[in-house]
């Protein structure tokens, strides 16, 4: 088969994890604290050649606004349902290659310091290469039934991550749930395919060979009355299901909090930066579908908006400090659902990627501050950290900003752009609601960091006397996280709504924008935009200020009884927060309880009327076969008796009936 | 009477039902046999009287009631023969006790 | 029928006197009722040895019939091989098998009153089936067969040489046959105790135990 150099160049990226993953799981367990010398380079040129094609791809333009598409060859042919390997590189790949590949790499480099004291390592960089190998497939892939192949593969692999530790009943636990309520998800979304399927007759996203692809057929088939717009919005929302499992918005929440239960780089790879933000990225790439459905749209914005209060209502009152980030995510990733569903894509799309760096940072930051606490999660447990551990705490102090969206750094400008499309497309609840998440992830943030770093200490003072900055190995990452987490928002964002990311997403996203009717007006700071920006960044800094002010700044000491008087203020909302919403018991009562008894019941009728008749009936024929068997008595006798019986009555029945 | 084929027949089936009844009820091997005789005899009287009344049987009825007495002489002689013997190793002539051929 | 010297001149009237019967149909059915009396006795004697007296009267009272029916050397032959031989045979082997508790076992199985059933269902059928069945081909009159002409057609008549040559071989084989199958061997060895040859072909068996009733 012929490959240009490019396509060949794609192939590696998709093969060399894998082929690491493939030599680790021979030959990892030999390989002792070396465990990592076969992963991490995989990586290191893994992350080459995708910023090669990213270089390629966004700032040469040599594919064009299409992008490269190629097959590398026939994966089903079985008639009408006939799938290829089809993958593509166009901008929003790019973009997203961009921060699977980076933050995945600096997260292999992490792991071998944090996990250097772990006696299965070997294990978990292999799992983190197929993670890789996993994460790569879903956002190369060109067709439906690639994506979802994809799609399982993540979910697989991160039950592996997350269960890493799996002698811990509490990582299988959360392993497993992770996994449940992501099938959850797939199965609408398997529906979904199945619904496009049936309607347009192929898999693939964009035209090929074989003919067009689903991305133009459906509007097609919409707008020629092929079919109707109430089968659009079902397509849309099954695809949607898929979202909502893979991004643990709500209902599909559940699992991202417990998944903390994994080693902290997992939590850093796959929850805060890549995994989780594979539902976006599909909604972001199957817009043609989704811009033709506009209740659909709506539905997603309101998901998206109401996981990010909700989760942000969580996050108040955490102890751990990992769930504290994981509930941000959650907060976070809604506040990129309710950008997808208001229209914004681009806004959407580049929180995702400064999203991706600073909460990377956040959570690798977090794992560092655990290591060097010697493994104490409960933030209850530390404080007055910034001295002891400065590198840590800096680059954590930076990510904090950049997620409470403080200007100038990166998170201030995709938020804004969320919040701003969301009230120029005339979805004020959704921006209401956003500026509300926008105040409580500062007041949170800052929570967590007045508790972690500031104040008085109160680590365990057997512990204390041993808190030492991690090794360079972990440190690097941080480093360089802080980086794109500071400056990416101006090197992209910046003039807001032409920026250069912007500039690179057009092309995507032009059909849906027109499709929804979405005028881009030049940034305007006197008028509407700029009192958006300036209320965005106050509600920010308030939010800010509250957490300082309560918790403690550098020297500054935790207002401890200020705390206290707000918590009783506010017990019930307390009691509510720290229950996560009652969530897992309504789901633990509807079905473990609910369920498990119905399961009872259907095994106990399998039991018994089942396999009471399979049983029965063999009983009854043992039973007719003993009865039976007394016929045998071996006595001659009575074999004459039946020989004179029978001749009897044949001439009997001759006689009569016959004649 | 004498003069009717059915008399003869209707004795010749009453012989035979005797014989009928006393090889499925009797227990000792020996009354087995001699049952056995009365049904053989039986048939030879039928055979016998088929061909008193039909002139061009006659021969060919006696004939054949010859050659079945023949035959009757060697199967009681086998009989007893094999009763015998299983007598030797049963010490009994009860039919009863025969039963190894049940399992 | 040649009546015997004495009765040379008794005239007996055609019919008998009252009843108006002919005297063979008396003859008949005395000859008939003594044959089933003694049939019935055999089938249901308690003592086996009166059993096979019965018998022999039973085939005395046949040989009458056959008589009765023209058929005299087939008489002879019955009383001869029947009686003469078979019967005899057959009181031997009630001799050789003879146990102690003869008198007081039962004589009958507990399958009899099926038996019973079956042999009154198979007589009925008979009887039924004669009596409604038309003979064509016979006549009224009893004929006799002569020697003679059995004779001629047992040595004209292929099919019937073969039987007889088959007979023959078949008597031949039962003589054998009863002989090895009743014959004790003596063994060599002198401790060994005496067991007939049939035996000695089988897996040794306690000689005195007996099957357990089932």
């Amino acid at each position: 088969m012929n490959l240009t150099t490019n396509e060949l160049l794609v192939t590696l990226l998709l093969v060399l994890p894998l082929a690491g993953f493939g030599v680790s799981a021979l030959i990892g367990r030999r390989l002792y604290t070396r465990a990592w010398i076969v992963e991490v380079p995989v990586l290191i040129v893994t992350w080459l050649i995708a910023m090669y094609l990213v270089y390629q791809t966004l700032f040469l333009g040599t594919f064009g606004d299409g992008g490269l598409h190629f097959t590398l060859g026939t994966w089903i042919p079985a008639g009408a349902f006939h799938v290829d390997f089809n993958f593509a590189v166009d901008n929003l790949t790019a973009v997203l290659l961009i921060v699977v590949t980076t933050i995945g790499m600096l997260v292999h480099v992490y792991s071998i310091g944090y996990m250097a004291h772990e006696p299965g390592r070997w294990r978990f960089f292999a799992y983190l290469n197929f993670f890789m190998f996993s994460m790569l497939l879903l956002v190369l892939a060109d067709n439906f039934v690639l994506l979802f192949a994809a799609w399982e593969l993540v979910g697989l692999s991160s039950y592996l991550l997350i269960g890493f530790w799996y002698n811990r009943r509490s990582a299988a636990l959360a392993a497993k749930k992770a996994f449940l309520v992501n099938r959850v998800g797939d199965f609408g979304f398997a529906l979904g395919i199945a619904a496009v399927w049936t309607t347009v007759g192929t898999f693939n996203f964009t035209t090929t060979t074989a003919g067009p692809g689903v991305f133009q057929l459906l509007p097609q088939a919409l707008q020629t009355g092929a079919i109707q717009p109430w089968q659009m919005t079902g397509i849309a929302l099954l695809l949607f299901c898929g979202a909502v499992g893979k991004s643990a918005q709500f209902p599909l929440h559940v699992w991202l909090p417990d998944a903390m239960e994994g080693p902290t780089p997992v939590s850093a790879l796959i929850h805060a930066a890549t995994m989780v933000n594979a539902g976006v990225y599909f909604i972001a790439r199957a817009n043609p579908i989704f811009s033709q459905a506009p209740q659909a749209m709506v539905f997603v914005a309101a998901i998206g908006i109401f996981t990010a209060i909700l989760a942000a209502s969580i996050a108040f009152t955490q102890r751990d400090i990992k769930r504290v980030l994981a509930y941000s995510t959650l907060s976070q990733l809604g506040y990129m659902f309710a950008g997808l569903g208001v229209g914004a894509y681009a806004a959407a799309i580049f929180h995702l990627m400064t999203h991706g760096f600073f909460k990377g940072l956040l959570f690798l930051g977090s794992g560092s501050v655990i290591h060097s606490v010697h493994d104490e999660q409960d933030m209850n447990k530390m404080g007055a950290l910034w001295r002891k551990i400065p590198i840590t705490h800096w680059t954590m102090l930076i990510g904090s900003i950049a997620l409470a969206g403080i200007p100038p750094l990166a998170g201030f400008f995709s938020k804004d752009e969320i919040l701003g499309g969301a009230f120029k497309n005339g979805f004020l609840v959704v921006w209401a609601i956003g500026v509300v998440v926008a105040v409580m992830t500062g007041f949170y943030m800052f929570r967590l960091m007045g508790k972690t770093f500031y104040g008085e200490s109160h680590v365990d003072p057997e512990v204390e006397p041993k808190i030492h900055e991690s090794p360079w190995t972990m440190t690097l990452p941080l480093i360089l996280l802080a980086i794109p987490a500071a400056l990416l928002g101006i090197a992209l964002g910046w003039p807001p709504d032409s920026g250069q990311i912007h500039q690179w997403l057009e092309p995507i996203f032009a059909g849906a924008t027109q499709t929804l009717g979405i005028t881009e007006s030049q940034f305007n700071f006197a008028g509407i935009d700029g009192t958006l920006i300036i209320i965005g960044a106050a509600a920010a800094a308030l939010g800010v200020v509250f957490g300082i002010w309560f918790f403690g700044l550098f020297g500054m000491r935790e207002k401890r009884s200020q705390v206290e008087r707000l918590t009783n203020a506010l017990r019930p909302l307390y009691r509510a927060s720290v229950a996560k919403w009652w969530f897992d018991d309504l789901n633990d009562l509807i079905f473990v309880r609910f369920g498990g008894f119905v399961a009872r019941a259907l095994w106990w009728f399998d039991v018994r009327v089942v396999d009471g008749t399979v049983n029965g009936i063999g009983a009854l024929t043992q039973d007719t076969g003993r009865g039976i068997r007394q016929i045998q008595t071996g006595r001659v006798q009575n074999y004459a008796l039946g020989i004179a019986a029978g001749l009897l009555l044949i001439a009997v029945t001759y006689i009569f009936v016959v004649r | 009477m004498s003069h009717s084929l059915d008399a003869y027949l209707i004795l010749s089936g009453l012989l035979f039902s005797i014989g009928v009844f006393g090889f499925l009820a009797r227990r000792n091997a020996i009354a087995m046999l001699m049952s056995i005789e009365l049904m053989l005899n039986a048939v030879n009287l039928a055979a016998i009287a088929f061909g008193a009344f039909t002139p061009s049987l006659q021969t060919h009825a006696a004939l054949i009631v010859l050659l079945v007495m023949a035959v009757a002489a060697a199967e009681a002689t086998v009989g007893l023969a094999i009763v015998i013997a299983i007598y030797r190793n049963r010490r009994t002539p009860l039919v009863d006790e025969y039963a190894s051929m049940r399992d | 029928m040649t009546p015997l010297p004495v009765l040379a001149d008794l005239q007996l009237p055609p019919n008998i006197p009252i009843i108006g019967w002919a005297w063979d149909d008396l003859l008949f059915l005395i000859l008939a009722g003594v044959m089933l009396g003694c049939a019935l006795f055999v089938v249901l004697g308690r003592n086996i040895v009166r059993s096979g007296i019965a018998m022999m009267g039973c085939f005395a009272a046949l040989a009458g019939i056959y008589v009765l029916a023209g058929a005299v050397i087939v008489a002879a032959s019955e009383v001869l091989v029947y009686i003469g031989a078979i019967s005899v045979l057959i009181l031997f082997a009630i001799m050789l098998t003879q146990t102690k508790s003869g008198p007081t076992e039962l004589v009958f199985h507990r399958q009899a009153w099926a038996g019973a059933l079956a042999a009154i269902g198979f007589g009925l059928l008979l009887i039924v089936s004669v009596m409604n069945t038309q003979w064509p081909l016979a006549g009224s009159v009893r004929l006799v067969a002569s020697t003679s002409a059995i004779a001629m057609l047992l040595f004209q008549d292929s099919l019937y040489i073969f039987a007889l040559q088959v007979v023959a071989v078949l008597l031949t084989a039962a003589v054998i046959g009863g002989v090895f199958l009743a014959k004790r061997e003596v063994s060599t060895d002198p401790g060994e105790p005496e067991m007939a040859t049939l035996d000695r072909l089988r897996a040794p068996v306690e000689a005195t135990t007996a099957d357990q009733p089932a």
